[in-house]
């Protein structure tokens, strides 16, 4: 309940930080700039805020460190006369009733001073009220010092104590100091309390958890315990005592038994029987500690007597050794199962039994007549559980092969087939025949539609549908389609050339275009007509009137030095060039110079034009089946 | 190891090959390669791209309902091995293979026949409209009247005699 909230307490400023934080956090989040000539409500509010917001900062810090600390008596007993014992009640209870006042306090000092604000009638007056407002609630919370300061260690302190749940199962180990309780924790548990040689090493309390029957239990250490009265105790008895007094724990007196400790079994004895009113309704169980030095048995005769006495009363003595582990496990089993029973019967005497009831006990329903119904277990349980028992010599395993075998062994699972003939475990199955699934055809029935299938081909192909029908054309038809192909070609060969023709430039009629008569005769010719010996007709009279020609006059001679020297000027194929045999190099020279160029259907040397520089055969088309990485 | 279908052009894909694309509604998608994986990420319905099966089916371009092609068929029992059955499902396999061929050809063919028919009447009208690009009208005209020319003059000259 309250054990969570021990951690989370919000950190007790010393009352210098407190100051300095509210006061800073004042400047911070409020407005900062005023000036004399601004309205003066404007100012009383300005100033008025800032009391207020000093005043709120303080009471919500004080307020959440009133809530934060537990309050004695809300919390379980045990934590309440643990805290007691270890802060003292009346100063803890002070210190937050004085932390109480100063809230208060400042509330007033606050009210009263905004109420005084109302009427301050200038810059001057209103803050100096501000600043007295401040300087009070600051100088109430300095005179608390004292209490911060005693309330931010016990912070410290409490959040520092083993959580230890007062409800649950608990195991106490009590006795003198140097017994051996801090080893038996360590040994059972996993804490790792400090175990020397001086007494009073364990300070404070210790919890382990360990778990025993599929439940958590707690095991609390405490500090050894001398003998004296209650009062003269110190802290660290106290708390043990506390530790005694509250929980619902089962006790384990621990007692030394070689007398290591540095007291005599005696000495343990008075005190035992000194606290023995502290074990009352818990079971208690005595640990013979360290019987690895010296047994029971080698006691002397009282000594032997002390052991004989208690057990005598009933109560329960475990010879233990932290060191040998002997005895540690029959402590813990013996203590738990008696815990448990007194829990248990502890829960049946509260009002709260019947919730928890039928976990008690087991109801078994009243025979109504004489038939035996047993259990019913199937037989092949029951078969399982014998073969469990008798270890029957088991089947050869892979494993067995394996390791028999060696180097040769391959994993065979085929002879594990259920097949209907078992010779044919071993054989290599056919997947795929050309393509297809041999899978896909597998059918019990294959062989009786292979028949129909192949009878239906049979009919079918005695109806002739097989039949290659081979079209005898006759000759008209073929002389038809030849015609046609003939034509269709014709056609093309047209359009190309239409297509190649010049179309810039202006059109010109047909007229003007002369007609070779070689072209005229040779597409007459095509055509199917006889063009031989057509020189007497109409066309070729032109070209027999281009052979008559006028006779010209010999030309006059030219008359201007220029014209002469252009006449007397060699033409320049010929100009440079000696002989014959230097003008057929040239000659072929020149024609070599120009081959290139007419490979490439170019104008000159410096036509440099493209006329495809995308050629579409190259680039467009449908991705046919091949990759990607060329077309 | 199988040979699975394209989802796309439904082509056969071999064991290392293609691509498998598995749905978040747990449908496998396998593809023979990019160009179908490609197309199935465009969102193209394969009944209506022109080159894959599914569309030659749906459109008619081939054979669909027949025996033959019910053999092969993805059965979900399993038929425990059984020597003879499967020797003789190999040896069946052959034959209805044969029988499936012959059959497909033959629907392609008839399916192309009609196209003859227009192809004939396609030649007559060519012919018909344009043989004045290959023969002028009266191609061995003049070398017939010059011949009934001749022959009439020889006539005459009989009639004189």
């Amino acid at each position: 309940m309250a054990l969570y909230n021990f951690k989370k307490i919000m950190v007790v400023p010393t009352a210098k930080d407190f100051i300095d934080i509210t006061l800073s956090k004042t400047q911070r989040k409020t407005p900062t700039v005023i000036h004399k000539h601004y309205q003066i409500h404007r100012i009383r509010h300005f100033y008025m805020r800032k009391v207020k917001f000093t005043q709120q900062n303080y009471h919500d810090r004080l307020s959440q460190i009133l809530t934060d600390f537990p309050k004695l008596d809300d919390v379980h007993p045990f934590y309440a006369d643990l805290m007691n014992v270890l802060y003292d009640k009346d100063h803890f209870k002070l210190a937050l009733g004085q932390i109480n006042i100063a809230k208060n306090l400042i509330d007033n000092v606050a009210k009263d001073y905004v109420r005084l604000m109302k009427y301050g009638d200038s810059l001057y007056r209103c803050k100096q009220l501000k600043r007295a407002a401040l300087g009070r609630m600051c100088t109430i919370l300095k005179r608390q010092k004292q209490s911060l300061e005693y309330l931010e260690q016990v912070r410290q302190h409490l959040s520092r104590l083993p959580t230890i749940d007062p409800n649950t199962r608990t195991l106490l180990l009590c006795g003198y100091p140097n017994v051996g309780k801090s080893s038996f924790i360590n040994k059972v548990t996993r804490a790792d309390v400090e175990v020397q040689p001086y007494a009073f090493t364990t300070k404070s309390l210790f919890v382990g958890h360990m778990d025993y029957k599929y439940l958590r239990w707690q095991v609390v250490d405490t500090p050894g315990i001398l003998d004296h009265p209650l009062e003269e105790r110190n802290t660290i008895e106290m708390q043990a005592i506390t530790a005694l007094a509250h929980l619902r724990a089962a006790v384990l007196y621990v007692m030394d038994v070689s007398e290591q400790c540095g007291h005599a079994l005696s000495q343990q004895l008075e005190l035992f029987n000194n606290i023995r009113p502290l074990f009352a309704n818990k079971p208690l169980i005595v640990m013979a500690n360290k019987c690895d030095v010296r047994k029971i048995s080698e006691l002397s005769e009282e000594n032997q007597k002390i052991f004989a006495d208690l057990i005598a009363e009933g109560i329960t003595v475990i010879e233990t050794s932290s060191l040998t582990d002997e005895g540690v496990m029959q402590v813990k089993a013996e203590a738990c199962d008696r815990l448990l029973a007194h829990r248990v019967d502890t829960k049946m005497k509260t009002k709260k039994v019947h919730d928890v009831l039928n976990r008690l006990h087991l109801a078994v329903p009243t025979k109504r007549d004489q038939k035996a119904r047993p259990p019913f277990i199937p037989e092949g349980a029951l078969l399982r559980r014998k073969a469990m028992e008798m270890d029957a010599p088991k089947r050869k395993l892979e494993r067995d092969l394996e390791v028999e075998l060696g180097d040769d062994y391959t994993l065979d699972l085929q002879k594990y087939w259920d097949l209907m003939n078992p010779e044919e475990k071993q054989d290599k199955i056919p997947e795929v025949w050309e393509g297809h699934n041999i899978a896909d055809y597998i059918d019990p029935e294959i062989m009786k539609r292979l028949e129909d299938l192949e009878r239906e081909e049979e009919l079918r192909e005695k109806a002739g549908e097989y039949d290659s029908e081979e079209e005898s054309e006759d000759e008209e038809m073929q002389e038809i389609r030849q015609l046609a192909s003939q034509i269709r070609e014709k056609r093309k060969l047209k359009i190309l050339t239409s297509k190649e023709k010049d179309t810039q430039g202006p059109r010109m009629p047909r007229t003007a275009k002369k007609v070779e008569r070689a072209t005229l005769e040779k597409e007459m010719a095509d055509l199917g007509l006889d063009m031989t010996d057509k020189d007497d007709s109409h066309y070729a009279l032109r070209s027999r009137s281009l052979v008559r020609k006028r006779k010209r006059e010999v030309s006059a001679p030219p008359t201007s030095r220029t014209r002469s020297q252009s006449a007397s000027r060699p033409p320049r194929d010929q100009s440079g060039v000696r002989d014959a045999k230097m003008l057929k190099k040239v000659k072929t020279m020149m024609k070599s110079s120009q081959k290139e160029m007419n490979r490439q259907g170019r104008k000159g040397e410096s036509d440099r034009h493209v006329f495809d520089v995308k050629p579409k055969h190259l680039l467009a088309g449908k991705r046919k089946s091949g990759s990607t990485s060329r077309r | 190891m199988r040979i699975e279908k394209c989802y796309f052009c439904s082509a056969p894909v071999y064991p290392g090959h293609g691509m498998m694309f598995v749905r978040n509604d747990c449908k496998v998608f396998r593809f023979c390669r990019s160009k179908c994986h490609k197309n199935f990420k465009k969102k193209r319905n394969p009944r209506k791209t022109r080159w894959t099966k599914a569309f030659r089916k749906s459109a008619g371009k081939e054979l669909t309902l027949d025996n033959s092609l019910e053999f092969e068929k993805r059965r979900n029992i399993p038929v425990k091995y059984n020597r003879e059955l499967w020797s003789k499902t190999v040896e069946a396999m052959k034959k209805v293979e044969s029988i499936k061929n012959k059959r497909q050809a033959r629907f392609i063919l008839n399916r192309l026949k009609s196209g003859k028919e227009l192809e004939k009447a396609a030649a007559i009208s060519e012919v018909k409209k344009n043989i004045h690009l290959i023969r002028a009208p009266h191609a061995g005209q003049a070398k017939q009247l010059e011949d009934k020319m001749v022959q009439k003059l020889a006539e005459d000259v009989e009639m004189d005699e």
